[in-house]
């Protein structure tokens, strides 16, 4: 449970810096290493049920094969003849492959990276230390925070809105019609919605809540040694992969590319 | 002494309505600990006056304030923004909407964190807090998971963390069922008694708080204080104008005061009353008005159905027949199935088992159109149904729909406006309409249908006694030309008064679907169990009878 307990900001940082530094490079060694070094260390650090894991990463995969496939098939021809490679009976160039697969890799990386964050904070912690730590204001946090709570009201409102006007008969037929249905949500659903947010303002100005930075914290978010290690941690690992891709000869810093 | 509250000339008129104060030269004054209650109509600016006392406005008033509001010796626009929520702390209408946290310790932290209070002590007082309201088992629990009830008792410990002289509670019940409502208002007893802060109890309904507070301060539709003093004093001496304005008094006294002797104290409570239940005979409150029905025809035919959302079962073995000409009532307590019943019942959801017939009919078989000239559904929030931009083409609407002629259209739309008194707001955009008036429309473009069948979801929820009074009409109106009404209510005076059945429904099955007159024969023990009590009349006959016996057996 290591991960669950480091700070969510310096945790956030980290992996934007980390997912930053890999798009400066352009190889498909150094963003493979960092993959299987991520899921490594979600699984360790982390204890998260594998079967939702794979489930989440499933879109990610399917999107990284479709650029492996359409950087290897579309993209202009080879003019390079020397290195073609045969394989299932389908003929592409050496460096198509790279570039394929240094592309596909890369959006695996970046998709574990941030499923790392995501499976391991809880988003009230996450808001409250950026309020805390990055010095978001008060009143944006507390008020994502308030709004965390208005979603499953709204999708109730919503169904409620259709079954009432189901019930006065006016449900079309037709695009044309539906959407006429639709457009007479618009004014009820805003109305309530603008009615419960000022309510609830109401109600949190009444608690003395005037959005100033000076306020105590219950729940104290402080930036630990641990923290700093796990910066350190991923910046070290990003570093011995593009000095073992640099070893095979693959690496390619970004500005040298193209 | 000097009082804790005072308020010199207030006048609050809001930009959207320039025409008319909201507030209108309003004083008066509260020392420290007293309590009182604030009662008036909907609309008459109750609320507007909770945010002048806790100095939202004029802070964030978009219109014009006048006069003083004084606070412990000082205005309100002289404490700095957030300091005035450690004097004067308020409990709002919906438990919905007052919190921004996701867990319950969290929300009580909250207010507290805003006051710096430092972080040692914050934990302390949080425990503080939910031990008076009773919430402690739920410290870690998420607010979603609370009931309507245990969230008003949240809100409340949220500002009782804040430790305030004043408390005011701005219709706290209003969206709670009658038992969980009676346990806050006890809640809020004992806490006036443990911390002995003042009181400003704003309400409709008056039961249960009478004994908290003696003094009444009242308002009118002007947003002028007509009455200031003892609450039997308003009843005495200005009950024409309580009945105008719409204030409910409190139950025991309505249906005392046609017998009541001049020479006693009118009494406001069931305790009141049993001190001189000799005075009054148990016939006085015999319901005759009932006549007895002879079932003929069934018009709709429930068969051992069932209903359930995400593997839950919400609905279970519910067989039940509706006749032409019933007024059904629906009870139970909160989250017993009345609500998902009643839409089994109107074809707006599909039973999981069991089958509906509609004069011998599958309800699953009509056609959309038809069956909505048959039954007619009245959501619990009317603003729900609201189509168009007019209150003439929102009851015109359905009439269109059947592309009669505008001639028709028009008279038949003037008729129903006129039974239901809007005649002289049909040109008003439904949103603008008072709460009673839009409830009142929504029945209207129900009934100008003609169904066979009208279904409401407690149609009377935070209503003022005037608009309930005319809603009431208006249904027993439709009752009698023959409308088969079905009702989801919580208030047991309704159901004595009006309804020919009775179905109590008790976690997701019938309990009993029986005569009212049945239902108020079924013992104590079994009522309690499903979170009923009896209405009124039925009470104080009882009373009258224990004392009746008591007297003519003396030992």
């Amino acid at each position: 449970m290591f991960l669950h307990q480091l700070n969510p900001s310096v945790k956030a940082l980290t992996i934007v810096v980390t997912i930053i530094l890999l798009a400066l490079v352009f190889d498909p060694i150094t963003p493979a290493l960092l993959f299987v070094w991520t899921i490594t260390l979600t699984f360790i650090g982390g204890q998260i049920h594998w079967k939702r894991y794979v489930l989440y990463l499933l879109p990610f995969s399917i999107l990284s094969f479709g650029m492996l496939w359409t950087t290897l098939f579309v993209g202009a021809p080879s003019q390079n003849l020397e290195n073609v490679i045969h394989l299932f009976g389908l003929s592409f160039s050496y460096e198509a492959l790279l570039t394929a697969l240094a592309l596909a890799l890369r959006v695996l990386s970046v998709a574990a990276l941030s499923l790392l964050f995501i499976f391991t904070t809880d988003m009230v912690d996450f808001i409250l230390s950026l309020n805390q730590q990055m010095r978001l204001s008060p009143k944006i946090a507390y008020g994502v925070l308030a709004g965390f709570r208005f979603l499953p009201m709204m999708k109730e409102e919503w169904q409620l809105l259709h079954a009432a006007h189901r019930i006065r008969g006016a449900r079309g037929n037709g695009y044309n019609e539906r959407w006429k249905h639709y457009k007479r949500f618009a004014i009820p659903l805003l109305a309530s919605a603008i009615r419960k947010a000022e309510r609830t303002a109401i109600a949190m100005e009444s608690k003395g809540f005037t959005g100033d930075r000076n306020r105590t914290y219950y729940r104290q978010f402080n930036v630990k040694k641990q923290d700093g290690f796990f910066f350190l941690c991923m910046l070290i690992t990003f570093l011995i992969a593009c000095l073992i891709s640099n070893q095979l000869g693959f690496l390619k810093i970004y500005p040298y590319h193209f | 002494m000097m009082p804790f509250l005072q308020v010199n000339q207030l006048h609050v008129r809001y930009d959207f309505s320039s025409n008319r104060d909201t507030l209108n030269a309003v004083n008066f004054e509260l020392l420290e600990g007293e309590s009182i209650l604030l009662l008036g109509p909907s609309g008459c600016g109750k609320s507007t006056l909770t945010y002048c006392l806790n100095g939202l406005y004029p802070r964030e008033l978009d219109g014009e304030m006048q006069g003083d509001v004084i606070i412990n010796g000082k205005r309100t626009t002289d404490y700095r923004p957030g300091e005035l929520a450690q004097h004067v702390g308020v409990v709002f209408q919906d438990p919905e909407t007052q919190f921004c946290m996701l867990t319950v310790e969290d929300e009580v932290a909250f207010g507290l964190e805003n006051i710096r209070i430092p972080k040692m002590k914050i934990a302390k007082k949080i425990d503080d807090a939910l031990e008076l309201v009773g919430l402690m088992p739920f410290k870690k629990a998420t607010i979603s998971s609370l009931s309507g009830g245990q969230k008003q008792k949240l809100a409340l410990a949220c500002i009782l963390a804040l430790e305030p002289k004043l408390l005011i509670l701005d219709e706290p019940t209003a969206n709670l069922d009658p038992m969980a409502a009676m346990e806050l208002i006890e809640t809020i007893r004992s806490i006036k008694v443990q911390t002995g802060c003042s009181l400003i109890i704003i309400e409709h309904q008056l039961d249960g708080w009478t004994e908290l507070a003696e003094r009444c301060v009242l308002l009118n539709n002007d947003g002028t204080i007509f009455y200031d003093g003892p609450l039997r004093g308003a009843i005495n001496h200005k009950r024409p104008l309580l009945q105008k304005e719409g204030i409910w008094l409190p139950r025991v006294a309505n249906y005392v005061l046609p017998y009541h002797n001049k020479t006693l104290p009118i009494p406001l409570t069931l305790s009141a009353f049993a001190c001189q239940a000799e005075q009054y005979k148990p016939a006085y409150w015999d319901n005759n008005i009932m006549p007895k029905q002879t079932y003929k025809q069934a018009l709709l035919v429930a068969n051992q159905i069932a209903y359930s959302k995400r593997k839950k079962k919400i609905i279970q073995n519910v067989s039940i027949n509706i006749y032409h000409g019933d007024f059904v009532a629906i009870i139970g307590s909160n989250g017993s199935g009345k609500t998902t019943l009643s839409r089994l019942l109107a074809g707006i959801e599909q039973p999981s088992e069991g089958s509906i017939l509609l004069k011998n009919k599958q309800l699953a078989s009509w056609q959309e159109k038809e069956l909505r000239d048959n039954i007619g559904y009245v959501f619990q929030n009317p603003e729900h149904q609201f189509i168009t931009d007019s209150v003439f083409e929102e009851v015109a609407y359905s009439l269109r729909l059947k592309e009669l002629s505008d001639e028709v259209i028009k008279t038949k739309t003037m008729e129903m406006l006129d039974n239901c008194g809007l005649t002289n707001l049909k040109n008003h955009h439904p949103f603008h309409l008072s709460q009673g008036q839009k409830r009142r429309l929504s029945v209207a473009t129900m009934l100008i249908d003609n169904q066979a069948m009208l279904i409401l979801d407690e149609p009377t929820f935070g209503q003022d006694a005037l608009s309930n009074r005319e809603l009431m009409h208006l249904l027993s109106e439709r009752h009698k030309t023959g409308t088969t009404i079905v009702m989801i209510t919580h208030d047991m005076d309704l159901v004595y008064e009006h309804a020919t059945r009775v179905i109590v429904m008790n976690q997701g099955e019938i309990a009993v679907n029986c005569e009212p007159e049945h239902l108020w024969a079924k013992s104590e023990k079994l009522l309690q169990q499903w979170q009923l009590t009896l209405p009124t009349p039925i009470q104080l006959k009882r009373c009258c009878e224990r004392r009746g016996k008591n007297v003519s057996t003396p030992t």
